[in-house]
């Protein structure tokens, strides 16, 4: 009786290779600049997105400050981590560090204190409202300091 | 000019966000791909598995009903999956060592972070087409060989030194 394998490895047909053929050599030119202009072309489209997405977290703050509990906690860090990935997509860089700072928040602080989620979420809003996308403006970035030195020192607590 | 034909791959973009949805679509179409199917959750993602069978997947991470992680295990490893050894990349904000290794160990073949690059898109379905690693099965787990590199110098214990190599094309 032979010994049973503790490892397989194998190869599966390339499938994908044999369907879209192509050279293999470098990236595709004109493909990218195809897709670069395609990317362009929805940039009209990304202050209506995000405002979509400000207010699906505005949504998920309002259900959390209602009823705190596990299902909406998850419903409000769903929101912000969308807003982190998405916010740097659609050119908000400063948005999207502040979402990063309240998915911290969210993930790693037993008690969360509706306080520091309404200073993340409304100055996420006045930032979309008013189109800041200066990362390098001295009030957005000190306000996004103070945002994520709050976080640090409730969780180091 | 690697010239490859897109339109001949059926590629399935699932994200619970519309609007991440469109952007990633209309790169994909901008791209030739004329057969982009779309899905909300895992769930939706494992029936358009079934109904037409696509190529590649592009998967988002956080989905209720179903999410990205739990969609590739059940792909890679269900009795019922329609396709395990379909090319998987995870397009997500999870971007530290941690998340990449949880989604390695589901059995995802390439990672994307976001934000949305239409260079980095590009790289990565390359990747899956000229690069596609073995397929990997122990007692725990299933899915594309998770170790990016080779090394010479490696001097560590060798896990991996009593393996039956099949390489052979998978039935």
């Amino acid at each position: 009786m032979s010994k049973p394998k503790p490892i397989e490895i194998f190869t599966p047909p390339n499938m994908l290779k044999a369907k879209a053929g192509g050279t293999g050599v470098g990236l595709d030119a004109a493909a990218l600049k195809r897709a670069e202009a395609a990317m362009e072309e929805l940039k009209t489209e990304f202050a209506d997105w995000m405002n979509a997405d400000v207010e699906k977290l505005g949504e998920g703050r309002d259900a959390f400050a209602k009823r705190p509990c596990n299902e909406t906690r998850g419903q409000l860090y769903r929101a912000s981590h969308d807003l982190k990935g998405q916010a740097l997509t659609f050119e908000h860089p400063v948005v999207a560090r502040m979402a990063a700072s309240l998915c911290r928040l969210l993930d790693g602080s037993p008690d969360v204190p509706l306080l520091l989620i309404d200073a993340h979420v409304n100055a996420i809003r006045i930032l979309v409202k008013q189109n800041v996308r200066d990362v390098s403006d001295p009030t957005t970035n000190a306000v996004a300091a103070e945002l994520e030195a709050q976080v640090r020192e409730l969780q180091a607590a | 000019m690697s010239g490859y034909r897109f339109d001949r791959l059926k590629i399935l973009v699932v994200d619970d966000n519309q609007h991440m949805r469109k952007l990633v679509v209309a790169i994909l179409q901008a791209f030739g791909t004329t057969q982009v199917y779309e899905a909300s959750s895992g769930v939706r993602a494992l029936t358009v598995m079934r109904d037409e069978s696509p190529d590649v997947v592009i998967l988002d991470w956080m989905m209720d009903e179903m999410n990205g992680i739990e969609f590739t295990r059940e792909v890679r490893t269900s009795p019922t999956s329609p396709n395990p050894y379909v090319p998987i990349i995870m397009l997500t904000g999870h971007t530290s060592a941690d998340c990449v290794q949880q989604a390695r160990d589901a059995g995802i073949n390439e990672f994307l972070a976001k934000p949305v690059s239409v260079k980095a898109m590009l790289a990565r379905l390359t990747a899956v087409i000229e690069y596609p690693r073995p397929f990997v099965r122990t007692a725990n787990y299933f899915g594309p060989c998770r170790r990016r590199r080779h090394s010479e110098d490696y001097k560590g214990p060798e896990r991996r030194s009593e393996i039956e190599i099949i390489d052979q094309a998978a039935s």
